[in-house]
């Protein structure tokens, strides 16, 4: 097959897509199908459409990148699919083709635009990190830099288990460039995050970061769950939740057992949902879907925010900042049609919660 | 053709009706190599929305295709006529449970998987056990008769059917079967709907038999160092009286498929069988694996594992469950095709099966698994090929034609699971001869104006290779 321009990412997924033998497994628990329930909307169904593409069969059109835009990039297919085709990679070519065929929306271009313009997806040039001396660099990430008093409470956290923070004056990691299918300003970015954030290790607050620090920068990046969890102090919150496994945490770093941990370090009861871990239902708000159809999003966060409620629990913990943005909202219009409570709180909070209740605890004991 | 969108808009609302192409691209294929592309793509989700589409199809002669998960490997839901995609999986509720009465009531979108959960606290499952279970439809295994890993013991779909409600190609309701487990007389319409494939009407609802689950099960694993030997302790175990509720083989392309795919370091052997044993008494199924693992060391099986932990068994039973998909993964190039996928012979001829299906494959230029529910005679093969490549497929056709050829001089059956469709037709049609006039009859009685799922089956085109453009890009 000839490379044309107008499928100049897609083709090197040509044996890729034949590999997928369009069994349909990734319908299991996509969050985008289950909801929709037509075939075009699913992984496989994104896998048909970029193939079309790539043979001439369909051209492209804003249609077929509307498609496109609706996933969520929650990695469950991945799971899912026993070839392991990397529908992931597909998807985001794809993407990148629609793009370049402009296709892109304004909202998609606002935010692109945002990043080249400031640094960050906001387009605020006020947003920016608060550069500190320290010993371990940690990458805070644009979901964070928007919530310095999320970003304030981890480095609190940080320094009362004993470690130093390095940060820098840093820009977006580029990530909503390569889901977004911009490629090319992709590429353009990377050489400036790369001035801006010149190590080989870092700490991260934000999972998405923490991912796209390796795959997209080769940093070997860990998020700062995972320090945390091995130093955190015991406590006794007496608490009952449920826990979010964000998508990029459990079904991406793999990062299972470690909020679990630190949960029940601080005494808290988590109480799992129907879908947990590595099966865990996506909270509808992840691959730039919020730009795309902030409807749909909600109304998958709706249905997380149900499976929530049935555990019986009234409080849902959550280490992602998306994931608490969309669930709060759903969770919001869900207290208010059907007078049913679920709290949402970030992890970090309960960690500075326990950490207080530590320290009384110890100058009790003292006393 | 002219389709009246805005009159099936009318009926299940704009929501539910798409014309684009990029919806009829998606909705042309299924896990078949067969693409074609429908006109236009209908959801309903009542009965009486799929009288009015029906009635409306028929008074103008539009082709309707049944489809639910699109996950079937014949091409039974590609629309090779064009016309209207049939998307039933909005039908999708469990009408009612009767664990007093043995059965369920469910609409065809239901999910395998999901009904065995909602039916999970009352004590009952339904048998049928296709690998797809996870995103297969009732529907689907309906027009197919699927069947699975446990047909060895449950049977297939048709056995599960008690009755069920079809929408003729009119717009007719009718009410076929009964609700109970015996029904002796008349001519047994509800089993005739099951593989029909949707060309004789589109089953709204179905009355299914249930199962108690089984309160005790294991299973076992063994490997053996030629296929012959393990075919062979396949048929003597069947011969013995045991009733595993599974006996599974995978020959050594799917077990390096698997590896390739999975990671799973299965042992490099010429084959591998698993078995499991179920019931309500431990003692029963304990004696009845211990009989099967000394048939196994009768016929040279080495490494004999048996377990009753739920993970150890989830592991044995890995590889197998996610073989189908993971042959693709087999070699650099090669992908894997739904082709002679499904044959079933006489139980004391697997061994020989499996022996000549590498051997012709072998004649032919392209590989070739065995693998599948052995138990009940039934032999999974796909065809690994470079798809790109056009002389490829010339070879893929030969092979196909060979295999069929020898499975008929053996008594076997074209299909045993799968369906008929498009790819599996012209065999089918060979294997059939002398009862293909009465077929057409029937469906001629059913459907006068050969509206649904039209040229399938017995009117499916002769050539499988030219009945419709195949779903792969071909560039050499």
């Amino acid at each position: 097959m000839t490379t044309t321009k107008k499928t100049s990412h897609l083709q090197k997924h040509e044996q890729e897509m034949n590999v997928c033998i369009r069994c349909a497994y990734c319908f299991e628990q996509c969050p985008v199908i289950r909801e929709v329930q037509w075939d075009t909307e699913g992984a496989r169904g994104k896998v048909i459409l970029a193939y079309g593409i790539l043979t001439g069969e369909i051209e492209p059109s804003q249609y077929i990148a509307d498609k496109l835009f609706r996933c969520t990039f929650c990695r469950d297919c991945l799971e899912r699919c026993p070839s392991k085709v990397k529908i992931l990679e597909i998807i985001s070519s794809a993407r990148a083709d629609m793009v370049e065929a402009g296709f892109a929306s304004d909202i998609q271009n606002h935010v692109v635009q945002n990043i080249h313009t400031t640094g960050n997806i906001y387009g605020d040039k006020e947003v920016v990190s608060q550069e500190r001396e320290g010993k371990t660099p940690l990458f805070i990430g644009c979901q964070y830099l928007g919530r310095p008093n999320k970003t304030k409470k981890y480095i609190k956290i940080l320094e009362e288990i004993g470690i130093s923070p390095v940060v820098k004056k840093e820009v977006c990691c580029g990530y909503p460039l390569e889901v977004l299918g911009f490629k090319k300003e992709f590429t353009i970015h990377k050489e400036q995050f790369q001035k801006s954030f010149p190590f080989k290790e870092a700490m991260t607050l934000c999972p998405t970061c923490t991912i796209f620090l390796h795959e997209g920068h080769n940093i070997n990046a860990k998020h700062v769950l995972q320090v945390i969890s091995e130093k955190i102090p015991s406590a006794h919150l007496n608490m009952k939740v449920t826990y979010h496994d964000p998508c990029d945490f459990s079904r991406g770093l793999k990062l299972i057992e470690e909020p679990r941990k630190i949960l029940k370090k601080l005494g808290v009861d988590v109480v799992e949902m129907e879908t947990n871990k590595q099966n865990s239902r996506c909270c509808g708000g992840g691959g730039g879907i919020l730009m795309s159809d902030q409807s749909l999003s909600n109304d998958i966060a709706k249905k997380r925010i149900h499976e929530a409620l049935d555990t019986g629990t009234e409080i849902l913990v959550t280490s992602c900042p998306t994931c608490e943005q969309v669930l709060k909202k759903a969770a919001q219009e869900i207290g208010e049609a059907e007078g049913k409570t679920m709290i949402i709180r970030s992890i970090e909070d309960i960690i500075w919660q326990g950490i207080q209740e530590a320290k009384k605890s110890a100058e009790a004991t003292k006393a | 053709m002219h389709i009246d969108i805005k009159k099936l808009q009318e009926i299940v609302g704009v929501e539910n009706v798409r014309d684009n192409i990029a919806d009829r691209y998606v909705y042309a294929s299924d896990a078949s190599v067969h693409r074609h592309l429908p006109d236009i793509v209908v959801r309903p989700s009542t009965i009486e929305e799929v009288q009015h589409i029906l009635r409306y199809a028929n008074d103008n002669k539009i082709p309707v295709v049944p489809r639910g998960a699109g996950s079937g490997m014949s091409g039974q839901t590609v629309p090779i006529a064009g016309g209207i995609v049939l998307d039933m999986k909005r039908m999708n509720r469990i009408i009612e449970i009767r664990p007093e009465d043995v059965l369920c009531k469910v609409e065809p979108g239901v999910i395998n998987d999901e009904l065995n959960r909602v039916l999970k606290p009352s004590g009952f499952f339904f048998p049928p056990t296709p690998s797809s279970g996870m995103i297969c439809t009732i529907g689907g295994m309906i027009g197919t008769n699927a069947s699975g890993n446990r047909s060895v013991k449950y049977g297939a779909t048709r056995d599960a059917i008690l009755g069920m409600k079809v929408v003729l190609a009119n717009g007719e309701l009718v009410t076929l079967g009964s609700n109970t487990r015996v029904d002796s007389s008349g001519y047994q319409l509800a089993k005739l709907m099951v593989g029909s494939e949707g060309t004789l009407g589109i089953v709204v609802e179905a009355t299914l038999l249930i199962s108690p689950i089984p309160k005790y099960r294991a299973m076992g694993v063994a490997n053996f160092s030629s296929l012959e030997d393990a075919g062979r302790m396949i048929s003597d175990t069947i011969a013995s009286g045991i009733t595993p509720s599974m006996l599974e083989l995978m020959d050594n392309v799917a077990i390096t498929a698997v590896n390739n795919a999975q990671h799973l370091g299965l042992p490099d052997v010429a084959a591998i069988v698993i078995f499991e044993c179920n019931g309500m008494v431990k003692e029963a199924v304990d004696h009845e694996m211990k009989r099967i693992s000394e048939i196994c060391e009768k016929h040279q099986g080495t490494g004999v594992k048996i377990s009753d932990d739920p993970k150890e068994m989830k592991r044995i039973y890995e590889g197998r469950q996610k073989l189908f998909p993971s042959l693709s993964r087999y070699g650099e190039g090669m992908v894997s095709t739904a082709l002679a996928d499904d044959m079933a012979v006489p139980m004391s001829k697997i061994a020989d099966a499996v022996h000549e299906i590498h051997e012709i494959a072998k004649r032919n230029n392209v590989v070739m698994s065995a693998y599948g529910h052995c138990g009940a005679g039934l032999i999974h093969t796909k065809i690994l090929m470079d798809t790109n490549k056009k002389s490829q497929w010339q070879d893929a056709k030969k092979a196909v034609k060979e295999v069929y050829e020898y499975i008929q001089a053996l008594g076997g059956t074209t299909s045993g699971e799968h369906g008929i469709g498009i790819s599996k037709a012209p065999s089918w049609k060979e294997e059939k001869k002398d009862s293909l006039a009465l077929m057409k009859a029937i469906k001629k009685t059913f459907d006068p104006n050969n509206i649904l799922n039209p040229q399938k089956l017995m009117d499916a085109p002769e050539d499988w290779l030219t009945a419709t453009p195949l779903r792969y890009h071909m560039s050499a």
